[in-house]
């Protein structure tokens, strides 16, 4: 990814950042809010591939964890594997490139991201209950990801404009390397 | 070929980014970077905080009535000035009834009576939950105001929660409803009086009662910090009213479920009190 890439996802997270705080965590449902990075992580990988996927949501989970009070690090872990097993989604056959592709992924990360974040703050010892209440707070995410879904991969789009967006971009030849 | 390069490439790239993200979990249980990792956090909600109580304004209803208001006045018809002067008065209404409710929320914080001789600040809170799974809450007074971490927060009905940690405008407080909030009460007086350890259960559930000491709590009764818990807290804040009574098989444990007095999803305006706990 470009040095002007990187800028722009700068530019995403911050606002991104603003939002979470200023705007969704004070629409509280079911004693859960929306969470737009774990979105914009889905959207990462539906749009950049596995391993880009994983740097962004690495990125963005050191990010994510500067407003909450678990532990330092539990959402890049987090948002490390949400964005790669998102980025998987560009190895099926079909329009990978489609926006309803894009737009599923980010809804199935942020449903998947809040199980996984439940279960690993739960094996850190957050003392997270695995109970009903995780459910809820899934279906809260899963929900405000259809809302937050089209501007994140909108905005993700726009930060990897001009880079080369996806790792399958620049086939690597045969017998060549894949390291860049 | 390519492929199967590109997958080792990838799962690679996959592991190298969980062990960082592994150290840096493994960094933050460490004091000094654990310190350092709270001071950033800190430094971030401070900064943000202007921003939240922006938009915490925003979304009173007093700025849909007062857009309302606007909206109308920019027609000229007679009909849409008259909608606007009613536009106008219903703004006014709303903020008189705004300006009562304020008014009334922090009246309330004014000699509260369990508070005692504790010295209290008084704060506005500027932030929900930050994370689904803590029940956490930010005001927006922090270490200028005298605000410290562990120093108590009270609404006019009790108990709130603690503070976590403190910026130097803003304080994060950890409900009592948290999973992690484990408070020492009291209830009933004389020799009639037991203690408990309360514990979070999580937002909008009611907080567990065990390890019960002494006779059982009935429904109703209201339960106190003991002020023996470590002394974590002052003794004799009201926490809770006790909602059910359950007794296990063999008659030997009971637990109970209490409510806790503060409604913690309209909170406007705390009392931090000025107590720490002793070494």
């Amino acid at each position: 990814m470009t040095p002007r890439a990187w800028s722009r996802l700068a530019v995403v997270a911050v606002v991104a950042l603003v939002v979470q705080v200023g705007v969704l965590d004070q629409v509280i449902v079911l004693g859960a809010h929306a969470d737009v990075m774990v979105v914009l992580v889905g959207a990462a990988g539906a749009i950049a591939g596995p391993s880009r996927g994983a740097t962004i949501g690495f990125v963005l989970g050191l990010v994510a964890d500067l407003v909450v009070p678990t532990t330092y690090g539990l959402s890049s872990l987090t948002f490390v594997l949400v964005g790669f097993a998102a980025g998987l989604v560009r190895s099926l056959p079909g329009d990978r490139d489609g926006r309803s592709v894009q737009l599923a992924t980010c809804i199935a990360a942020a449903a998947v991201g809040t199980f996984v974040y439940a279960l690993l703050g739960a094996l850190l010892g957050q003392s997270i209950a695995l109970d009903r209440q995780v459910v809820v707070v899934a279906l809260v995410v899963t929900l405000g990801s259809v809302v937050l879904g089209v501007p994140s991969v909108q905005a993700l789009r726009w930060a990897l404009s001009g880079a080369d967006r996806t790792e399958a971009a620049h086939p690597v030849p045969s017998g060549g390397s894949a390291t860049r | 070929m390519a492929s199967t390069t590109r997958r080792a490439s990838q799962r690679v790239t996959l592991l190298m980014l969980v062990l960082a993200s592994v150290t840096i979990l493994t960094l933050d249980y460490h004091g000094e970077v654990s310190r350092g990792i709270s001071r950033v956090r800190r430094d971030v909600l401070d900064a943000l905080a202007p921003v939240q109580r922006g938009i915490a304004a925003g979304l009173h209803p007093i700025g849909d009535v007062a857009a309302g208001a606007f909206h109308y006045g920019a027609l000229v018809t007679q009909n849409a000035r008259l909608r606007s002067e009613l536009g106008a008065m219903q703004a006014q209404l709303a903020e008189n009834h705004f300006a009562v409710s304020r008014a009334e929320s922090v009246l309330a914080l004014e000699g509260i009576p369990f508070v005692q001789n504790i010295v209290t600040t008084p704060a506005q809170v500027i932030s929900s939950p930050t994370s689904n799974f803590a029940d956490t809450m930010e005001i927006g007074r922090g270490t200028s105001a005298g605000v410290a971490p562990h120093m108590p927060v009270v609404s006019g009905r009790g108990l709130a929660g603690v503070v976590l940690d403190a910026g130097s405008s803003t304080a994060e407080i950890r409900l009592v409803t948290d999973p992690q909030s484990s408070i020492g009460v009291t209830f009933g007086t004389g020799t009639r009086a037991s203690s408990a350890i309360a514990v979070g259960q999580g937002f909008g559930q009611p907080l567990v009662v065990d390890q019960i000491a002494g006779r059982p709590p009935h429904v109703g009764e209201t339960i106190y910090t003991s002020g023996t818990d470590g002394g974590a807290y002052p003794a004799g804040i009201p926490v809770a009213v006790v909602a059910s009574v359950r007794t296990g098989a063999g008659g030997l444990t009971t637990t109970a479920t209490a409510t806790p007095l503060v409604d913690l999803s309209a909170l406007e305006y705390v009392a931090v009190l000025e107590w720490l706990p002793q070494p």
